[in-house]
């Protein structure tokens, strides 16, 4: 034990005394968390469209009024004799809305008139937003316009329960938090790993009487304080600027935390361990601690619409389970029951990492 | 004389241009890592990356058990966006599976359903969903919407409860209704992978090829055949123009490659002229060789070049658009994605594969690129020439 904490100590010392690796720890994800948190998002308003009201009369501009109203849209006069096409070509809006000849008195006697929506479909998700809101808009004002008469048979009490605003933020805060955790300790406990490798004082070690479990643990506890120092700073940010609180039972999220924690920092070192050589153990981490946590974690997009093919490989991404463990913590708080088993899954996962580094650690002392 | 000048000046430069070559060739790694990781990095972007709402886990309280009920539970899971995964007999439990991610969504179906629309009265039934992801459920609520907006009509024109109309709706002031006729243009298909796969063409082009410019500069210093360099009768200009230009031309490679996967992988169309994306790549890889540059010219070792590019790529990558649309962000923040280059290709990528844009519309986003080029290009040449010096 007392060994344990002399390694841990020389270990934060040497941190400590390099600028570069200390900013990367501390304000790299600061930074990363503040550019993604406001960049990642697909929650679209003020989306640009245009109208061509070709009927113009009153029906076709209280129409346009109920465009004109929400958030989600921002209505740009376009004149009649030019091609609405022309203005999704060159970028100056997302939409078309073509008004017919004839919209207000087909309204008047009775029959339903068709309006044409043009949408520019190569950023299919935010095709699917406007065609979702504009047909939200024109059923509303059916609604309206019919009155009291003609109500709908069955209607939809439609409730959105965890994140009833729908923010964004909300959402990706806790993946792009659990992101700059799996990436940056994992980096630095990695870099050091490797230059032990690559400057050969991992000799050293060989010939001192500290068991390969004793030096691992050091490394490993010294890097879970930076990653702890580096999560209290980000929870400050998503708690303060997010808007996120605990919910429910903080338990298991306290010791999902601290069991990642571990993880992360025996991924790096293992890295470290496994490759002796700063550049590559470099790369490595920046795939399996960014990469593969970024793509096949559910971070953005649902991990149910990954190809069947992939899907499987993020069973074995340690970032995944922590993902949903903080979604839970901080959304919906359904405590142990409902993600008690990811918990283990982290802890498994974060002794096979540490196995892994040990194993290579106790081959090479025997060797040495 | 100025003739002669000139002949040796080509000469010696192609002969560098040579020894560049031979490098990159005899370095698998780097080689590897400018042809084989883009096209897998693109695939697998394009694979994973995906936003479609489908195939939601629907979860039922039937509490009408009646034909009425169970018709609005099969037209609800007739469309694609919904599944019924299992019935529970109470609201408390499908709330509880909710809150255990086992359902995305849920329906509570009244006892007085089918006797309420049988007397045509209107009956709402409540509908759950779990809205921590604001995209999706943005998006399967308009689904929900759309789907019982159907029922209703059915309901009202005829089929089973053509006596709703009669009953409800005597018609005294009846005023017409709007039918709603989208058109989706350019990807009627709504292929998510299209979007995705022309912004990772940008990001690609610039943040890997700063990374390999980096790494390509800064080894002739760390390894110490810089001195032997700069002692070679070859002038410092002579030096960088044969650097650039052979990091150039095997990235041109990788374009070639990177466009045949996005044909023959993600059969993303071309609709527009392939010369115009070929002069926006070309200018982008010159950016990106010129960032890699400046970079390495402010560090000693490779690893602190990578690590440095940690500072710089995040937010080129956050702040381009090319996954995200630029409309998501918020304001204070949209227009600084106007002096990321990545930006201004991802526009001219979509224009031109998707879209069938040409130059006449694309010009303003080619020419902030040339701009953004020639700064970076003459900043990564100072930043060399001075250190060679």
């Amino acid at each position: 034990m007392r060994r344990i904490l002399a390694q841990m100590r020389k270990e934060l010392t040497q941190i400590l005394r390099d600028r570069l690796a200390l900013a990367l720890a501390l304000v790299l994800p600061l930074i990363q968390f503040m550019l993604m948190g406001n960049s990642v998002s697909l929650n679209v308003n003020n989306l640009p469209i245009i109208v061509q009201d070709l009927d113009n009369s009153i029906a076709s501009h209280q129409f346009i009024d109920a465009f004109r109203a929400s958030i989600t849209f921002h209505v740009i006069p376009w004149p009649v004799d030019k091609q609405p096409e022309q203005a999704l070509k060159f970028n100056a809006a997302r939409a078309a809305l073509v008004i017919p000849t004839h919209f207000g008195r087909d309204m008047a006697r009775g029959i339903y008139s068709p309006i044409q929506l043009l949408v520019d479909g190569s950023d299919s998700n935010t095709a699917r937003l406007i065609f979702g809101y504009a047909s939200e808009i024109t059923w509303a004002y059916n609604q309206r316009t019919a009155g009291l008469t003609h109500p709908d048979p069955v209607q939809t009490a439609i409730r959105l329960w965890y994140n009833p605003g729908r923010s964004s933020k909300k959402f990706y805060g806790p993946g792009i938090f659990v992101l700059a955790i799996s990436m940056f300790p994992p980096l630095l406990a990695a870099l050091a790993m490797a230059g032990e490798g690559e400057q050969k004082t991992i000799l050293q070690v060989y010939v001192s009487n500290i068991s390969a479990h004793e030096f691992l643990l050091g490394k490993i506890f010294a890097f879970m304080i930076v990653a702890l120092s580096e999560c209290l700073l980000l929870l400050i940010v998503l708690f303060t600027y997010v808007g996120l609180r605990l919910v429910g039972d903080p338990s298991p999220f306290i010791v999902a935390t601290v069991l990642y924690l571990f993880c992360v920092a025996a991924f790096g070192t293992m890295v470290g361990a496994v490759i002796p050589n700063q550049s590559a153990a470099l790369q490595a981490v920046a795939l399996g601690g960014y990469l593969l946590v970024f793509l096949l974690s559910g971070l953005i997009f649902p991990i149910e619409n990954i190809p069947i093919g992939l899907r499987w490989l993020s069973n074995f991404i340690w970032g995944r389970y922590y993902i949903e463990i903080v979604r839970d913590a901080m959304l919906q708080g359904g405590g142990w029951p409902a993600i008690g088993h990811k918990v283990l899954i982290i802890g498994v996962i974060g002794a096979f990492f540490f196995v892994m580094a040990w194993r290579k650690m106790r081959r090479m002392q025997l060797k040495a | 004389m100025k003739q002669w000048m000139q002949e040796l000046f080509t000469y010696r430069v192609c002969v560098l241009i040579r020894k560049e070559f031979a490098q990159i060739w005899r370095n698998r790694r780097l080689a590897i890592s400018l042809i084989i990781m883009p096209i897998l990095q693109l695939s697998l972007f394009g694979y994973v990356l995906s936003p479609t709402v489908s195939n939601l886990r629907l979860g039922v309280v039937d509490d009408s058990k009646s034909p009425e009920s169970r018709e609005l539970i099969a037209t609800l899971s007739e469309s694609k966006s919904f599944r019924v995964a299992s019935y529970y007999l109470s609201p408390d439990q499908l709330g509880d599976a909710i809150s255990r991610n086992n359902l995305d969504a849920g329906i509570v179906i009244p006892y007085a359903y089918a006797r309420n629309l049988q007397r045509g009265r209107p009956v709402t039934v409540q509908f759950l969903l779990n809205a921590m992801n604001a995209n999706t459920a943005t998006i399967s609520r308009a689904y929900a919407k759309g789907v019982i907006q159907v029922y209703n009509q059915g309901l009202v024109q005829g089929g089973l409860h053509a006596n709703f109309q009669e009953i409800a709706a005597p018609d005294i002031n009846h005023r017409g209704q709007v039918s709603f006729q989208p058109a989706f243009l350019y990807n009627p298909g709504l292929i998510s992978s299209w979007f995705i796969v022309t912004g990772i063409f940008g990001l690609l082009l610039i943040l890997n090829g700063s990374i390999i410019a980096a790494a390509a500069m800064v080894r002739e210093r760390a390894v110490g055949t810089l001195e032997q360099l700069l002692m070679s009768p070859a002038s410092a200009s002579e030096i960088i123009i044969a650097k650039i230009a052979s990091l150039f031309s095997v990235q041109c490679l990788m374009v070639l490659c990177a466009i045949a996967v996005m044909k023959t992988v993600f059969h993303v169309p071309s609709h527009g002229s392939l010369l115009l994306l070929m002069c926006g790549a070309a200018l982008c890889i010159l950016s990106g060789i010129s960032i890699g540059t400046v970079i390495a010219t402010f560090t000693k070792s490779s690893q602190q070049a990578q690590l440095t590019s940690f500072f710089v790529n995040p937010p080129l990558a956050s702040l381009s658009g090319a996954l995200m649309p630029v409309e998501a962000m918020p304001h204070w923040m949209q227009p600084l994605t106007r002096l990321n280059p990545i930006f201004h290709f991802s526009v001219i990528a979509r224009g031109t594969l998707i879209k069938g844009s040409g130059i006449g519309t694309l010009w303003p986003h080619l020419l902030a690129l040339l701009v953004f080029t020639l700064i970076l290009v003459s900043l990564s040449v100072w930043r060399l020439r001075k250190q060679l010096k």
